[in-house]
């Protein structure tokens, strides 16, 4: 059946209010004037009106339909103007778009999860939904690192997870500051502190492309099969629908075929940590 | 599929009473060859029939360069599109499956589709830089348009080939049955003739089975070197009928803009973090040929480079896609 419905109008959706995560980042709580149901790792368009639009994966639960948030790192012109909007304002949604975790491919395996700067936003989302899982997992084991720990986001996560049945959750910074006694070092660094099952476990790798790079090496040397690491990839998805042109990676619109794909998938792609 | 005739002169009255009822484009000649024009009844007369190839393409009818998409589609009076060679017709394939996508159908797409009947032109003689018959699409069309029409000898020919086409004939008075065989295969030698002169100049040239695994293993040097002409002028891909890249510009009230995009423009791929896949100019060219001969043919059924060789004659560095192709066979 051919679908009617205009594949290129925003649903509207206000504002409720803006966190403040780091200097960088900001996470806005938004409310759909419709209710709006996502699968995690799926991403939306959102766009701030008669501005300009871009891509990001909620960072809420994929079980909650009544808010969804966004965690917004300022880069460019229209994530300047995201952060400088007030609660009350109107936002667009489109979406959600693409495929996101098979968590169902999870259950029964440990998964290790490892995240980067604001690369994070897509794994809390993904960490609501494992946690709904959990009896279904034999364990979570989250490593981040952040540019410095002023840079973290979500801290009091971190916390909620290491009391958590079946969660684990680790920190490093890649520049310590004062009052840090944790962990220094790239993200990779962390996976020296962590038992994990590699044969019968996924990782997840989400963050910058340069740490989505090494992070995949890593687990490469550690023993990960290409097919055992899933990475969610960022390209400047305009249109989400697989038509616009702007997301392809090789033979992939990022946008309909990811923007989660294993390492298996992607591995003979040129540029794919560009 | 079935052949009706009429005389050229009851035709042209046909054309012109089917103007109150459709909105009609079709190609006409002038000094510098030949376009789709809006028909008004004094132009009928002007129409260019069998002759490759105007110079625009087709999609450009279903694919503005600039539109609304947000405000309600309108419905138009009906179009005919007349004189479409079978490149283009062809070339609609595949945005037929990008845009008719069962998840994501657009609209404005489709109902342009719906209310377009397609009217092709069996091309006889060849251009330049005609080279359909490469990737296997005959310079006549059996498929895809609704009818074709051929000129001659003061007749008019009409190859009935779909049901659209066949409703169309019930609005042309004085048609009948074409049963005079020899009508049909002093055409057939046309073709055959169409076909013989592209494959005399397009000899050596691979075909589309060959294109994708040539381009794969090309070294860089090609790309630096055929691409040392290139000014990312995007004359290629707004030229080509089966380049449909297009960016979203937001206007307020929520309101989106689709513009016609070409990902030879510099900072196509670019992301807001300012990574760019495509930042160098001789990347950008090469993802042109690796869309079109690699990656699209192994995503879509449908071809995504026609040989109308378009792409050759809007360019301004005189890039020539075929000499490419022949120093990499």
């Amino acid at each position: 059946m051919v679908n009617d419905k205009n594949i290129y109008k925003p649903l509207r959706a206000k504002l409720k209010d803006v966190i403040d995560e780091s200097p960088l980042i900001k996470t806005l709580v938004l409310i759909p004037e419709k209710q709006f149901s996502f699968k995690t790792g799926q991403f939306i368009e959102l766009s701030v009106d008669g501005i300009g639009e871009a891509p990001f994966t909620p960072s809420s639960s994929p079980l909650v339909t009544e808010k969804l948030e966004v965690t917004i790192m300022k880069t460019g012109y229209v994530t300047e103007y995201m952060h400088n909007l007030k609660p009350g304002v109107f936002m667009g949604i489109r979406g959600p778009y693409g495929r996101g975790y098979p968590v169902e491919k999870f259950f029964g395996k440990e998964v290790l999860i490892l995240g980067g700067g604001c690369g994070l936003a897509p794994i809390r989302s993904l960490l609501y939904a494992l946690e709904a899982i959990k009896d279904k997992l034999i364990k979570v084991i989250l490593c981040y690192g952040s540019k410095t720990p002023t840079d973290c986001i979500y801290k009091p996560l971190f916390n909620r997870l290491n009391i958590t049945e079946k969660f684990e959750a680790y920190r490093t910074v890649d520049k310590a500051e004062e009052g840090w006694d944790g962990s220094v070092g790239v993200v990779t660094t962390l996976l020296n502190k962590i038992k994990v099952d590699i044969k019968n476990s996924i990782a997840v790798v989400c963050g910058p492309p340069i740490m989505m790079k090494f992070g995949t090496i890593r687990l490469l040397e550690m023993g990960y099969q290409e097919d055992q690491i899933y990475l969610s990839m960022e390209k400047n998805m305009s249109c989400g629908l697989g038509k616009c042109g702007h997301c392809m990676m090789g033979e992939f619109f990022v946008c309909k075929d990811g923007p989660v794909f294993t390492y298996n998938e992607l591995k003979n792609t040129p540029d794919i940590w560009k | 599929m079935y052949y009706l005739s009429i005389t050229k002169e009851e035709w042209d009255i046909a054309v012109e009473q089917l103007l109150l009822s459709y909105t009609i484009f079709a190609p006409v000649e002038n000094e510098f060859g030949q376009d789709y024009e809006l028909m008004r009844p004094a132009d009928i007369s002007r129409i260019s029939y069998n002759k490759p190839k105007p110079a625009t393409p087709l999609k450009n009818f279903f694919l503005p360069v600039k539109e609304n998409v947000t405000t309600q589609p309108q419905s138009d009076k009906p179009r005919i599109i007349l004189g479409i060679p079978n490149c283009d017709i062809q070339g609609l394939g595949i945005l037929d499956e990008i845009y008719l996508d069962k998840d994501f159908n657009d609209l404005y797409y489709s109902n342009r589709r719906d209310n377009t009947i397609l009217i092709a032109s069996d091309c006889f003689g060849i251009l330049e830089h005609c080279h359909c018959l490469s990737y296997n699409i005959k310079p006549y069309s059996f498929e895809r348009a609704d009818m074709a029409v051929i000129h001659r000898d003061g007749m008019i020919i009409l190859r009935v080939i779909s049901a659209k086409g066949e409703e169309l004939t019930k609005k042309i008075p004085h048609v009948q049955p074409l049963t005079d065989g020899t009508i049909i295969s002093a055409i057939d030698t046309e073709h055959n003739k169409t076909e013989d002169l592209l494959r005399s100049s397009n000899k050596g040239l691979p075909d589309y089975s060959s294109t994708g695994s040539l381009v794969k293993k090309a070294n860089n040097e090609i790309w630096e070197k055929y691409s040392s002409h290139c000014v990312s002028c995007g004359a290629c891909t707004t030229i080509c009928p089966t380049c449909t890249c297009f960016l979203l510009i937001d206007k307020p009230g929520f309101e989106k803009v689709k513009q016609m995009d070409a990902c030879q423009y510099p900072g196509f791929e670019r992301v807001a973090g300012g990574e760019d896949a495509l930042f160098e100019l001789h990347n950008r060219f090469r993802n042109r040929y690796m869309c079109k001969y690699v990656w699209k043919p192994g995503k879509f059924k449908s071809l995504a480079c026609t040989g109308c060789g378009r792409c050759i004659e809007a360019c301004i560095g005189k890039i020539n896609k075929n000499e490419l192709f022949m120093e990499l066979v």
